[in-house]
């Protein structure tokens, strides 16, 4: 029989709230986290909104926020996310467990670049005569107009880093950066290390922030992102016919997953239980999606043979639903082909729709909303739900939260260049 | 510990690096001594106190791509490109027949980090935004003026999954995908995480690997601030000298090494010439880098084999020539080997190239497959005066042949994330 997991502690820092709590009761509410952009001035940029964390303050978390000084949002957010976690599962105090069988595994994505310092010297040094930049009158400016503290914390391996050795997790440390994809791939491959062996507990999930001038540039080029300038809070409208784009969003979601007889021994309060896990690649398109799914469907049945559990079991499925035409219509696509005419008796919202798109951490605070459902039997809303799209013909819990007790959750997470995740939590039993 | 049944075999090699455009080159020069630390050519590093490098010369990505295929090199950064070239090398040398492969059992687990931006291509949107301020860019005029003039799919270039993302387009490959980001680490967990895929049974077959290159202006600057780097830019071919005395920091290098790992009986169908057999592995947080987490990793890939640090004929290390990473890898080395009654000799590959970054566990794994294949393990260039506080018995010499079955890769990051493999001869 193969090791269970089980989830025993959660935290989260989001633009609806700070705590896995406000994260959810938000979304119960239908509120949107959306707003202007106030981290820079983005007036003219073809986006001006993003779905903000707000009135952060990191002391409240760790005592000695030194270690973060010169760091990104996205690793002060998992710093404060990774404490309620732990504190959560009993843990922050970890001296009664085997902490070199206590590991960590993120979605984390990078720190933020120098926005200013970068292009100025860019500008500086361009010689659009030859089309190139002067790369040695760079490289000399450079060397001291950049600030070696934050160049080193944008590095992808500091945010885990730093957690393994604030909190004093000596085991297994890995980061993963599949996109939009990338915290549900780092909670599913957490749990396998867990089931395998190779650790007891993994502090595990995801933290990201792309609302700076270089991360609202990119996403602008692709023409992902919402353009619903006018009217922010009702921008990310998943599954919605006059949907536009995704809203970006920022912040982090941690969770503690612990093998079952562990957690037993110290008593641990559980949460849910990790019960299915699929990644799949579509292997088709670096923007698009495979028209039918191809891998989105692929995905989902592996993590419900990975859970043996069928598709009629699935109570609830917290969609990817980005609010983008592409993605939301091939969803829908994908969860037909799963589920057959069970499809239209399943509910699927979107956490989105209120949260924006968290890109890395997305896949995390979506799971924890998933298990708060499990736990309080409330199904979070799809919000800004009001046209129907004839291709996205489902029940997709529009405007208002729903009562619904459900035993086995489904939460599907793909990103940029055909990463699929699907995970599956369930209510625990023994 | 979790048995599992399916054994796991190292079928490819494909290494695009400073010493070798293939697998054939690279041992060619790891056999004769050759390094590939010199002078930077890519660009001009003269506002830098750090101006050498272990370069890829003659690199054309058109050479490793179908002419089909040839219009997404566009939106591939060199990283990109250099390890979609391994990737086609790791499949040409393991000489499967992709139609005859099951897409969806076919993996693809990479190594990458940080890619940068191509200055020119955010140049003319710069000076566009310029201000009277010298450290501050008008945003209204880069929101008007300098989005418009930035190619569309700029993002998609330098996103860190797109090294795994554009090898699973190129070969079909639907299965589990996943791109770890721990630096020099990276591609050493991407294997380890393919390993333990394929022994759950969601795949067959994997293309697993790791690329990069920091020798680019915006990348090697941020690289001079907060690494420890070699300065005798006077002397490239002797900057890189792991574990000697006289080290006085890291070179950076660039390369991709990608593997192909297979499931034992998927290979033997297929007639597969085998490398070796991947046995173990291990990871682990090394919180002081005192070496203590490292010796775990290692400690761990050892029981999974269920070998005794005797039965390692030497151990490819991470070996990066910083004055204190050495330290600390040669204690933790120390702790797993120092009893034992022969010594297990000390190959440190950066040594010939310097640190591929991500690339670097892979790139160098190759050559422990290519040692375990030749029957001969590889000699550390550069080491000339032991340092005392490296108490490790460095591989020198020369090639010299191998006496026993197993080889151990390690690789770690500066801030401590460690992870260990074991490959057994193939018999």
């Amino acid at each position: 029989m193969r090791r269970r997991v089980v989830i025993t502690g959660m935290g989260a820092i989001t633009p609806l709230g700070h705590s896995a709590k406000e994260l959810y009761q938000g979304q119960l509410e239908g509120r949107s986290g959306v707003g202007p952009i106030e981290l820079f001035n983005a007036r003219t940029f073809p986006t001006t909104f993003a779905a903000q964390v707000k009135g952060f303050d990191l002391g409240r978390y760790v005592s000695d926020t030194v270690r973060w000084t010169n760091a990104g949002a996205n690793s002060k957010f998992a710093a404060a996310a990774s404490q309620q976690a732990l504190a959560d599962a009993g843990l922050l105090d970890s001296s009664g467990v085997d902490r070199t069988r206590f590991g960590v595994y993120l979605g984390s994505g990078e720190g933020i670049q120098d926005f200013h310092h970068m292009v100025s010297l860019v500008a500086r040094h361009y010689r659009p005569e030859r089309r190139v930049v002067d790369s040695a009158a760079f490289a000399r400016d450079g060397l001291h107009e950049f600030h070696p503290g934050c160049e080193a914390e944008q590095e992808l391996h500091t945010t885990t880093a730093h957690l393994a050795a604030h909190f004093g997790l000596d085991g297994p440390n890995y980061n993963c950066l599949t996109a939009c994809a990338a915290s549900s791939q780092a909670i599913g491959e957490a749990a396998e290390l867990i089931r395998h062996g190779d650790a007891d507990l993994m502090l595990s999930g995801g933290a990201h922030s792309m609302i700076h001038p270089f991360g609202v540039t990119g996403f602008n080029l692709l023409t992902a992102l919402s353009t619903y300038n006018q009217d922010p809070p009702r921008a990310s409208r998943p599954f919605d016919l006059r949907r536009d784009g995704f809203v970006l969003g920022e912040g982090a979601g941690m969770l503690v997953l612990e093998e079952l007889e562990h957690a037993r021994r110290r008593g641990a309060e559980i949460c849910a239980e990790l019960t299915g896990y699929g990644s799949t690649a579509d292997a088709f398109r670096l923007t698009d999606s495979h028209p039918d799914g191809r891998g989105a469907i692929a995905c989902v049945r592996a993590a419900l043979a990975d859970s043996g559990l069928a598709p009629a079991d699935i109570g609830y499925i917290n969609a990817h639903g980005t609010s983008t035409q592409v993605n939301d219509k091939v969803e829908t696509v994908a969860i037909k082909k799963v589920f057959g005419d069970g499809a239209y008796e399943v509910p699927i919202s979107s956490s989105k729709s209120m949260l924006g798109h968290l890109i890395a951490a997305a896949g995390a605070v979506e799971l924890i909303t998933c298990i708060m459902a499990l736990r309080r039997g409330v199904l979070p809303p799809t919000i800004n739900y009001e046209v129907p799209d004839p291709e996205c013909d489902l029940d997709y819990v529009p405007n208002s939260a729903r009562e619904k007790r459900v035993r086995h959750v489904l939460s599907n997470s793909f990103g940029f260049g055909g990463q699929n995740v699907s995970l599956i939590v369930s209510r625990f039993q023994d | 510990m979790a048995l599992s049944s399916r054994r796991a075999v190292l079928t490819g090699v494909g290494v695009v690096c400073p010493i070798g455009l293939d697998a054939a080159s690279y041992w060619e020069a790891l056999a004769g001594g050759r390094s590939g630390v010199r002078a930077i050519q890519a660009f001009d590093a003269a506002g830098l106190p750090v101006r050498i490098a272990g370069e890829v010369a003659d690199f054309d990505a058109k050479n490793y791509i179908d002419k089909k295929e040839r219009k997404s090199l566009r939106v591939m950064a060199r990283t990109i490109q250099l390890a979609v070239a391994a990737a086609q090398l790791a499949i040409d040398d393991c000489g499967v027949d992709k139609q005859l492969l099951d897409p969806t059992r076919f993996g693809v687990e990479f190594g990458a980090g940080l890619i940068a931006s191509e200055l020119e291509e955010i140049a003319v949107a710069a000076q566009a935004s310029v201000n009277s301020r010298p450290d501050a860019v008008d945003l209204d005029k880069w929101g008007e003026l300098g989005i418009p003039s930035i190619p569309p799919l700029w993002m998609l270039k330098y996103l860190p999954n797109m090294l795994a993302c554009h090898v699973s387009i190129l070969h079909n490959a639907q299965g589990p995908n996943n791109t770890i980001t721990e630096t020099d680490v990276a591609s050493l967990l991407a294997l380890g995480e393919a390993y333990r895929i394929l022994g759950r049974d969601q795949a067959d077959f994997f293309l697993a690997g790791g690329g990069e290159s920091k020798l680019n202006p915006l990348s090697l600057v941020r690289q001079c601030l907060f690494q420890p780097l070699s300065r005798r830019n006077d002397a490239p071919e002797k900057a890189s000298r792991p574990f000697d005395r006289d080290r006085d920091g890291m070179v950076l290098g660039e390369g991709a090494g990608v593997l192909v790992l297979e499931e034992l009986q998927h290979a033997r169908r297929r007639g597969a010439r085998i490398y070796a057999e991947m046995v173990g592995f291990g990871a682990s947080f090394d919180r002081d880098r005192s070496g203590t987490g490292l010796a775990r990793a290692v400690r761990s890939a050892l029981n999974e084999a269920a070998i005794g640090p005797e039965e390692v004929d030497h151990v490819n290390a991470q070996g990066c020539s910083a004055v204190d990473a050495d330290v600390w890898e040669a204690r933790g080395l120390q702790e797993v080997f120092g009893d034992c009654s022969l010594p297990v000799p000390v190959f440190a590959a950066k040594s010939y190239f310097g640190n591929l970054g991500a690339g670097s566990g892979t790139t160098e794994a190759v050559a422990a497959l290519l040692a375990l294949r030749h029957g001969q393990r590889p000699s550390t260039l550069n080491y000339e005066q032991p340092d005392p506080a490296c108490p490790v018995p460095v591989a020198t010499g020369g090639l010299r042949p191998m006496t026993r079955r197993h080889v151990v890769k390690v690789g770690f990051t500066d801030m401590g994330q460690c992870a260990a493999v074991v490959f057994r001869k193939w018999e």
